[in-house]
């Protein structure tokens, strides 16, 4: 593939490039060209999503995401912003699959929905019968290079996926085995994190990714580490409510466990990110994300039906319970001489 | 009159007691510091309580390293290591001793089933916390060990769990040892106690003497 860029300049610069650079910028030329030497195009599906990724995406600016989808991407199908729609739209992905099969990238946006054989999520129509969107993601996903799974929905489950979970919706990698899945989490993720993953599978192939298969570049550093906000953490300064200065920690924030590079890279093209913004980190990269307290500094613990209490609530009730109990046990042992006054009389072999 | 001593704790044995004393007492206190800075105020700032956390942390790594080698050469698993099979009997004389219904109690060896127990579950959970802490400590390195466990939320859930698991056995550890007399609290520095104290009946003295059955 002719580029000039070396994979290593590439992940330097993904994983290095703060606010002030705009790396999709800096990258457009690189996948033009790519794209231009035919690198393989890109199918885009939504399942059960809001829409925030592909929102998100938009917010690409430099170059406008105008010139990323027409020129720096080779984007076959997306169904928000392509002007065809209907029976047209789905022969055409469904066209580009078979023709590229093997060779193309499918970016899914949203869990697949597995619950009643996947109806509660219908994207389209093939001869007269609806096509569930756990059937596409199969059908399409097994024909591709690789998937890449944007927003945490995708990549982990996400929103749809926790509990309750009436529609039993589950991660991409969960439904399709055999293709390799680059999971590109995030709630929304960021622009460069989507364009910088597609940039790297069309010019270099998979990229580095870590257990849950996220790609290092980007997903390598902990938001806490990194954070604005860590100097109060780390002189004991703590923000008892929101528009506090402090650390967020007692509020529920979740940057120590949060892995992304929100807090270098800011959202926005380069302007804002949650805490900047006054909020907590919700942790929305994280696999477990959003079944967690976001305001809390710890779960609480399901005792029975209907029932939580905290560990805290937990322990200071034994902790009572124990020191009544020894303060009983005390008193007793007062009262049988067993402290106190010893029996002097008693003559018991102790060996040890 | 000089007492007659005899040696009850060698000095491995007293060294890993207090290493892991202050290692477990000062990881309790820095460990709640880390959890909740504001209404656990015992430190003006967070790198002290984290710096010392992470020391003890190694501490007690090594303490615990020291102890459980000890133990395996030293041949002094049979007096701490609870056997459900061989230990379990004896519990309902222990508790018979500790709730006033006997006055003395069988002999056990060095420990009582209840100590064993005791001291058997204080190596689990130091285990448990050393693994989960270590995740917590290092979130990359040990990312697929923290996902298995259910999430870095669910590991923090259980180093807090264990963690009030030790402050309340250890109060009842140092309730239950001192009440039993001084001597033993003391021979946990110098390594001996009297020669006539009291560790309980021999089964033959108790079907003479007493009557008692075993």
């Amino acid at each position: 593939m002719p580029t000039k860029l070396s994979r290593r300049d590439f992940v330097r610069l993904c994983a290095g490039s703060a606010a002030a650079i705009s790396m999709t910028g800096f990258l457009a030329p690189y996948m033009s060209e790519a794209v231009a030497a035919g690198a393989p195009p890109v199918i885009w599906i939504q399942g059960a999503s809001c829409t925030g990724c592909s929102i998100s995406l938009l917010n690409t600016v430099h170059p406008d995401i105008k010139k990323v989808l027409t020129e720096v991407i080779s984007l076959r199908y997306h169904p928000n912003i392509m002007a065809a729609a209907g029976d047209l739209a789905m022969q055409e992905m469904f066209k580009v699959a078979e023709e590229n099969k093997g060779n193309f990238f499918l970016v899914v946006e949203g869990a697949v929905p597995t619950g009643a054989d996947g109806l509660y999520c219908t994207v389209g129509e093939e001869d007269g019968h609806h096509i569930t969107f756990e059937k596409l993601v199969t059908t399409i996903g097994k024909k591709s290079k690789a998937i890449l799974s944007f927003g945490t929905c995708s990549a982990f489950g996400g929103i749809p996926a926790t509990p309750p979970n009436p529609t039993n919706c589950k991660a991409v990698d969960q439904v399709v085995k055999d293709v390799p899945v680059i999971n590109v989490p995030g709630c929304p993720p960021h622009p460069d994190w989507m364009v910088g993953t597609i940039a790297h599978v069309l010019l270099y192939g998979i990229p580095e990714m870590d257990t849950f298969g996220r790609p290092k570049m980007f997903f390598s550093n902990i938001i806490h580490d990194n954070c604005e906000r860590r100097q109060y953490f780390d002189n004991g300064i703590f923000a008892k409510t929101f528009g506090e200065p402090g650390c967020m920690l007692e509020l529920g924030c979740k940057g120590p466990i949060a892995h992304c590079d929100a807090s270098t890279r800011l959202f926005n093209g380069g302007v804002n990110w949650c805490v900047k913004s006054g909020g907590v980190c919700i942790g929305c990269t994280e696999p477990q994300f959003p079944a967690w307290p976001m305001y809390e500094r710890m779960a609480e613990m399901p005792v029975g039906p209907a029932t939580t209490v905290t560990v805290d609530q937990v322990g200071i009730v034994l902790g009572g319970l124990a020191v009544a109990g020894i303060g009983g046990h005390l008193v007793g042992n007062i009262a049988t001489g067993r402290i106190g006054s010893k029996k002097e009389d008693v003559e018991k072999e102790g060996d040890s | 009159m000089v007492k007659q001593m005899e040696e009850r704790h060698s000095v491995w044995i007293r060294f890993c007691h207090w290493v892991n004393m202050i290692s477990i007492t000062l990881l309790i206190l820095t460990g709640y510091y880390i959890h909740a800075p504001h209404t656990f105020r015992l430190f003006s700032n967070m790198d002290t309580p984290r710096t010392l956390h992470f020391a003890m942390a190694y501490l007690l790594c090594f303490g615990v390293l020291i102890r459980v080698y000890y133990a395996i050469v030293a041949k002094d698993t049979k007096n701490i290591v609870f056997s459900v099979k061989e230990d379990t009997p004896k519990f309902p004389s222990m508790i018979k001793y500790y709730l006033f219904m006997a006055d003395s109690h069988p002999y056990y060896g060095k420990y009582n089933p209840g100590q064993k127990m005791m001291y058997t579950g204080w190596l689990v959970m130091v285990l448990i916390q050393i693994i989960t802490g270590f995740i917590l400590y290092k979130p990359n390195m040990f990312m697929a060990l923290g996902g298995f466990l259910g999430g870095y939320m669910a590991v923090r859930l259980i180093h807090y769990i264990v963690t009030w698991l030790f402050v309340l056995s250890v109060l009842a550890h140092v309730y239950l040892d001192i009440s039993e007399g001084v001597p033993v609290l003391k021979s946990m520095f110098t390594g001996k106690i009297p020669a006539d104290f009291d560790h309980g009946t021999h089964e033959e003295e108790i079907e003479t003497d007493t009557g008692v059955g075993a």
